[in-house]
Protein backbone atom coordinates (compact mmCIF):
# COMPACT_ATOMS: atom_id res chain seq x y z
CA UNK A 1 0.00 0.00 0.00
CA UNK A 2 1.29 3.20 -0.66
CA UNK A 3 2.22 5.44 2.04
CA UNK A 4 3.72 8.65 0.90
CA UNK A 5 3.10 12.13 -0.58
CA UNK A 6 0.29 13.44 -2.16
CA UNK A 7 -2.48 15.49 -2.42
CA UNK A 8 -4.91 12.86 -0.88
CA UNK A 9 -3.20 12.49 2.22
CA UNK A 10 -2.87 8.20 2.12
CA UNK A 11 -2.41 8.50 6.37
CA UNK A 12 -5.51 9.97 6.64
CA UNK A 13 -7.26 8.03 4.28
CA UNK A 14 -5.51 4.24 5.89
CA UNK A 15 -6.94 5.82 9.49
CA UNK A 16 -10.58 6.50 7.83
CA UNK A 17 -10.33 2.81 6.13
CA UNK A 18 -9.49 1.25 8.79
CA UNK A 19 -12.22 3.12 11.06
CA UNK A 20 -14.73 2.38 8.40
CA UNK A 21 -13.86 -1.48 8.75
CA UNK A 22 -13.76 -1.52 12.43
CA UNK A 23 -17.29 0.33 12.78
CA UNK A 24 -19.12 -0.39 9.85
CA UNK A 25 -18.89 -3.41 8.30
CA UNK A 26 -19.77 -5.22 11.10
CA UNK A 27 -23.24 -3.93 10.80
CA UNK A 28 -23.33 -5.59 7.87
CA UNK A 29 -26.12 -8.53 9.41
CA UNK A 30 -28.20 -5.99 10.61
CA UNK A 31 -28.26 -4.19 7.56
CA UNK A 32 -29.00 -6.37 5.14
CA UNK A 33 -32.04 -7.82 7.43
CA UNK A 34 -33.19 -4.26 7.40
CA UNK A 35 -32.94 -4.56 3.69
CA UNK A 36 -34.46 -7.53 3.41
CA UNK A 37 -37.84 -6.78 5.02
CA UNK A 38 -37.60 -3.43 3.03
CA UNK A 39 -37.19 -4.55 -0.48
CA UNK A 40 -38.94 -7.88 0.54
CA UNK A 41 -36.22 -9.94 -1.75
CA UNK A 42 -32.60 -11.09 -1.23
CA UNK A 43 -31.60 -9.77 -4.52
CA UNK A 44 -32.37 -6.28 -4.02
CA UNK A 45 -31.57 -6.53 -0.72
CA UNK A 46 -27.85 -7.46 -1.46
CA UNK A 47 -27.63 -4.31 -4.12
CA UNK A 48 -29.25 -1.94 -1.29
CA UNK A 49 -26.88 -2.48 1.23
CA UNK A 50 -24.29 -2.51 -1.21
CA UNK A 51 -24.98 0.85 -2.74
CA UNK A 52 -25.76 1.63 1.40
CA UNK A 53 -22.11 1.15 2.19
CA UNK A 54 -20.75 2.50 -1.11
CA UNK A 55 -22.72 5.84 0.13
CA UNK A 56 -21.68 5.41 3.70
CA UNK A 57 -17.95 5.43 2.46
CA UNK A 58 -18.22 8.26 0.44
CA UNK A 59 -19.80 10.23 2.96
CA UNK A 60 -17.52 8.80 5.93
CA UNK A 61 -15.05 11.52 6.01
CA UNK A 62 -18.23 14.11 7.11
CA UNK A 63 -19.32 11.44 9.97
CA UNK A 64 -18.52 13.06 13.14
CA UNK A 65 -16.76 10.03 15.35
CA UNK A 66 -18.47 9.70 18.45
CA UNK A 67 -22.22 11.07 17.21
CA UNK A 68 -24.80 8.71 16.38
CA UNK A 69 -23.16 6.22 13.64
CA UNK A 70 -26.28 3.61 13.61
CA UNK A 71 -28.90 6.53 13.36
CA UNK A 72 -26.12 7.72 10.27
CA UNK A 73 -26.57 4.62 8.60
CA UNK A 74 -29.96 3.81 8.75
CA UNK A 75 -30.34 7.17 7.20
CA UNK A 76 -28.50 6.41 4.40
CA UNK A 77 -30.49 3.11 3.84
CA UNK A 78 -33.40 4.30 3.85
CA UNK A 79 -32.64 7.03 1.75
CA UNK A 80 -31.22 4.60 -0.61
CA UNK A 81 -34.53 2.58 -0.47
CA UNK A 82 -36.71 5.42 -1.34
CA UNK A 83 -34.71 6.99 -4.15
CA UNK A 84 -33.82 3.63 -5.91
CA UNK A 85 -35.69 0.44 -4.87
CA UNK A 86 -39.05 1.91 -4.41
CA UNK A 87 -39.44 3.30 -7.97
CA UNK A 88 -38.49 -0.43 -8.87
CA UNK A 89 -41.00 -2.03 -6.85
CA UNK A 90 -43.93 0.48 -8.53
CA UNK A 91 -45.56 0.04 -5.41
CA UNK A 92 -48.29 2.26 -4.78
CA UNK A 93 -47.68 5.35 -1.89
CA UNK A 94 -50.77 6.08 -1.11
CA UNK A 95 -52.03 3.36 1.03
CA UNK A 96 -54.60 4.22 2.95
CA UNK A 97 -53.82 2.98 6.25
CA UNK A 98 -56.01 0.79 8.94
CA UNK A 99 -58.40 3.06 10.39
CA UNK A 100 -61.10 0.78 11.35
CA UNK A 101 -58.92 -1.40 13.65
CA UNK A 102 -58.78 -0.81 17.48
CA UNK A 103 -55.26 -1.01 18.83
CA UNK A 104 -55.90 -4.00 21.23
CA UNK A 105 -57.35 -6.29 18.62
CA UNK A 106 -54.67 -8.97 19.01
CA UNK A 107 -55.64 -8.66 22.24
CA UNK A 108 -58.32 -8.44 21.96
CA UNK A 109 -58.94 -11.08 19.75
CA UNK A 110 -56.91 -13.57 21.66
CA UNK A 111 -58.05 -12.77 25.06
CA UNK A 112 -61.86 -12.93 23.80
CA UNK A 113 -60.86 -16.42 24.57
CA UNK A 114 -60.81 -16.36 28.16
CA UNK A 115 -57.67 -17.84 29.15
CA UNK A 116 -54.81 -16.52 30.79
CA UNK A 117 -52.49 -13.85 29.64
CA UNK A 118 -49.66 -16.28 29.30
CA UNK A 119 -51.81 -18.58 26.89
CA UNK A 120 -52.12 -15.20 24.25
CA UNK A 121 -48.06 -14.35 24.44
CA UNK A 122 -47.72 -17.90 23.83
CA UNK A 123 -49.63 -18.17 20.60
CA UNK A 124 -47.33 -15.21 19.61
CA UNK A 125 -44.59 -16.66 20.30
CA UNK A 126 -45.56 -20.15 18.17
CA UNK A 127 -45.96 -18.33 14.85
CA UNK A 128 -42.88 -18.76 13.11
CA UNK A 129 -40.09 -16.42 12.40
CA UNK A 130 -40.91 -16.10 8.88
CA UNK A 131 -44.29 -15.90 9.05
CA UNK A 132 -43.98 -12.69 11.70
CA UNK A 133 -40.88 -11.53 8.96
CA UNK A 134 -43.92 -11.90 6.26
CA UNK A 135 -46.66 -9.79 8.46
CA UNK A 136 -44.37 -7.14 8.41
CA UNK A 137 -43.47 -7.16 5.32
CA UNK A 138 -46.85 -7.21 4.18
CA UNK A 139 -47.11 -3.80 5.41
CA UNK A 140 -47.60 -0.51 3.59
CA UNK A 141 -44.11 0.78 2.89
CA UNK A 142 -45.02 4.18 4.78
CA UNK A 143 -46.21 2.07 8.01
CA UNK A 144 -43.85 -0.95 7.64
CA UNK A 145 -40.57 1.44 7.69
CA UNK A 146 -41.36 3.52 10.92
CA UNK A 147 -42.30 -0.39 12.57
CA UNK A 148 -39.42 -1.64 11.03
CA UNK A 149 -37.09 1.25 12.54
CA UNK A 150 -38.86 1.40 16.04
CA UNK A 151 -39.87 -2.36 16.98
CA UNK A 152 -36.94 -4.01 15.26
CA UNK A 153 -34.02 -1.34 15.23
CA UNK A 154 -35.29 0.21 18.46
CA UNK A 155 -34.48 3.77 17.13
CA UNK A 156 -36.47 6.62 19.00
CA UNK A 157 -39.27 8.48 17.70
CA UNK A 158 -37.01 11.06 17.05
CA UNK A 159 -34.11 9.49 15.26
CA UNK A 160 -36.61 8.00 13.07
CA UNK A 161 -38.03 11.00 11.96
CA UNK A 162 -34.61 12.13 11.47
CA UNK A 163 -33.71 8.67 9.20
CA UNK A 164 -36.89 9.51 7.35
CA UNK A 165 -37.11 13.40 7.53
CA UNK A 166 -40.26 13.26 8.42
CA UNK A 167 -42.14 15.44 11.35
CA UNK A 168 -42.21 13.04 14.42
CA UNK A 169 -46.03 13.48 14.66
CA UNK A 170 -46.42 11.63 11.29
CA UNK A 171 -43.85 8.99 12.45
CA UNK A 172 -46.19 8.49 15.51
CA UNK A 173 -49.17 8.24 13.84
CA UNK A 174 -47.84 5.87 10.90
CA UNK A 175 -46.03 3.93 13.67
CA UNK A 176 -49.27 3.43 15.74
CA UNK A 177 -51.24 2.68 12.27
CA UNK A 178 -48.50 0.27 10.96
CA UNK A 179 -48.81 -1.69 14.40
CA UNK A 180 -52.73 -2.31 14.26
CA UNK A 181 -52.16 -3.46 10.46
CA UNK A 182 -49.34 -5.53 11.54
CA UNK A 183 -51.64 -6.83 14.47
CA UNK A 184 -54.02 -7.90 11.98
CA UNK A 185 -51.74 -9.67 9.86
CA UNK A 186 -50.06 -11.98 12.57
CA UNK A 187 -53.44 -12.99 13.28
CA UNK A 188 -54.63 -13.97 10.11
CA UNK A 189 -51.08 -15.84 9.54
CA UNK A 190 -51.66 -17.55 13.23
CA UNK A 191 -55.07 -18.51 12.09
CA UNK A 192 -53.92 -19.42 8.75
CA UNK A 193 -51.34 -21.73 10.19
CA UNK A 194 -53.66 -23.62 12.54
CA UNK A 195 -52.24 -21.80 15.98
CA UNK A 196 -55.46 -20.66 17.32
CA UNK A 197 -58.75 -22.73 17.65
CA UNK A 198 -61.70 -20.75 17.46
CA UNK B 1 -60.90 -1.16 27.85
CA UNK B 2 -60.49 -1.99 30.98
CA UNK B 3 -63.66 -1.35 33.11
CA UNK B 4 -61.97 1.33 35.69
CA UNK B 5 -62.45 5.11 35.32
CA UNK B 6 -60.44 8.07 33.99
CA UNK B 7 -56.92 6.69 35.15
CA UNK B 8 -56.97 3.44 32.88
CA UNK B 9 -58.14 5.98 30.12
CA UNK B 10 -54.96 7.81 30.05
CA UNK B 11 -52.74 4.91 30.34
CA UNK B 12 -54.15 3.06 27.96
CA UNK B 13 -53.89 6.40 25.84
CA UNK B 14 -50.41 6.58 26.38
CA UNK B 15 -49.32 2.99 26.69
CA UNK B 16 -47.84 2.95 22.94
CA UNK B 17 -45.05 5.67 23.81
CA UNK B 18 -44.96 4.30 27.38
CA UNK B 19 -43.68 1.41 26.33
CA UNK B 20 -41.22 2.71 23.39
CA UNK B 21 -39.75 4.93 26.54
CA UNK B 22 -40.58 7.88 25.21
CA UNK B 23 -42.12 9.21 27.77
CA UNK B 24 -40.84 11.37 30.35
CA UNK B 25 -41.81 13.35 33.72
CA UNK B 26 -44.96 13.17 35.59
CA UNK B 27 -46.82 11.73 33.00
CA UNK B 28 -44.25 8.79 32.81
CA UNK B 29 -44.78 8.39 36.70
CA UNK B 30 -48.20 8.18 36.33
CA UNK B 31 -48.67 5.94 34.32
CA UNK B 32 -45.95 3.85 35.94
CA UNK B 33 -47.89 4.09 39.33
CA UNK B 34 -51.21 3.44 37.71
CA UNK B 35 -49.95 0.32 36.02
CA UNK B 36 -48.65 -1.23 39.30
CA UNK B 37 -52.27 -1.17 40.74
CA UNK B 38 -54.52 -2.24 37.68
CA UNK B 39 -53.91 -5.71 36.52
CA UNK B 40 -56.30 -5.20 33.31
CA UNK B 41 -53.94 -2.37 32.58
CA UNK B 42 -51.22 -4.03 33.51
CA UNK B 43 -51.88 -7.05 31.77
CA UNK B 44 -52.80 -4.95 28.25
CA UNK B 45 -48.77 -3.05 28.52
CA UNK B 46 -47.23 -6.56 29.45
CA UNK B 47 -49.25 -7.77 26.02
CA UNK B 48 -47.92 -5.25 24.13
CA UNK B 49 -44.30 -5.31 25.36
CA UNK B 50 -44.38 -9.33 24.97
CA UNK B 51 -45.85 -8.75 21.03
CA UNK B 52 -42.71 -5.65 20.72
CA UNK B 53 -40.01 -7.98 22.18
CA UNK B 54 -41.28 -11.04 19.97
CA UNK B 55 -41.17 -8.89 16.52
CA UNK B 56 -37.93 -7.61 17.16
CA UNK B 57 -36.52 -11.01 17.98
CA UNK B 58 -38.65 -12.94 15.12
CA UNK B 59 -37.26 -10.11 12.32
CA UNK B 60 -33.62 -10.25 12.53
CA UNK B 61 -30.82 -12.82 12.18
CA UNK B 62 -31.30 -12.83 8.44
CA UNK B 63 -27.63 -15.01 7.43
CA UNK B 64 -26.16 -12.45 4.43
CA UNK B 65 -24.38 -14.32 1.66
CA UNK B 66 -20.82 -14.33 1.92
CA UNK B 67 -20.99 -12.89 -1.47
CA UNK B 68 -22.21 -10.06 -0.14
CA UNK B 69 -19.24 -9.30 2.06
CA UNK B 70 -16.92 -9.97 -0.50
CA UNK B 71 -19.18 -6.57 -2.49
CA UNK B 72 -18.96 -4.87 0.27
CA UNK B 73 -15.04 -4.80 0.66
CA UNK B 74 -14.43 -4.36 -2.96
CA UNK B 75 -16.63 -1.29 -2.27
CA UNK B 76 -14.06 -0.21 0.39
CA UNK B 77 -11.21 -1.24 -1.37
CA UNK B 78 -12.28 0.82 -4.58
CA UNK B 79 -12.19 -1.78 -6.59
CA UNK B 80 -14.69 -2.19 -9.20
CA UNK B 81 -18.02 -3.72 -8.01
CA UNK B 82 -20.34 -3.51 -10.92
CA UNK B 83 -20.07 -6.99 -11.17
CA UNK B 84 -19.93 -9.10 -14.21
Amino acid sequence: MAVTGGAERPTDDAALRERFERDVLPMLPNLYAAALRMTRNPSDAEDLVQDTYLRAFRGFSGFTEGTNLKAWLYRILTNSFINTYRKKQRQPQTVEGPDDLDEWYLFDKLGGRNVELSAETEVLDKIPDEAVKSALESLPENFRLPVLLADVEGFSYKEIAEIMDTPIGTVMSRLHRGRKALQRALWDTAKERGLIDE
Amino acid sequence: MSDCGPDCLETLREIERFLDGELQGDLRSRVQEHLSGCNPCMDRAEFRRHLKAMIASKCTGDQPPPELFIRVRAVIEERDVSGP
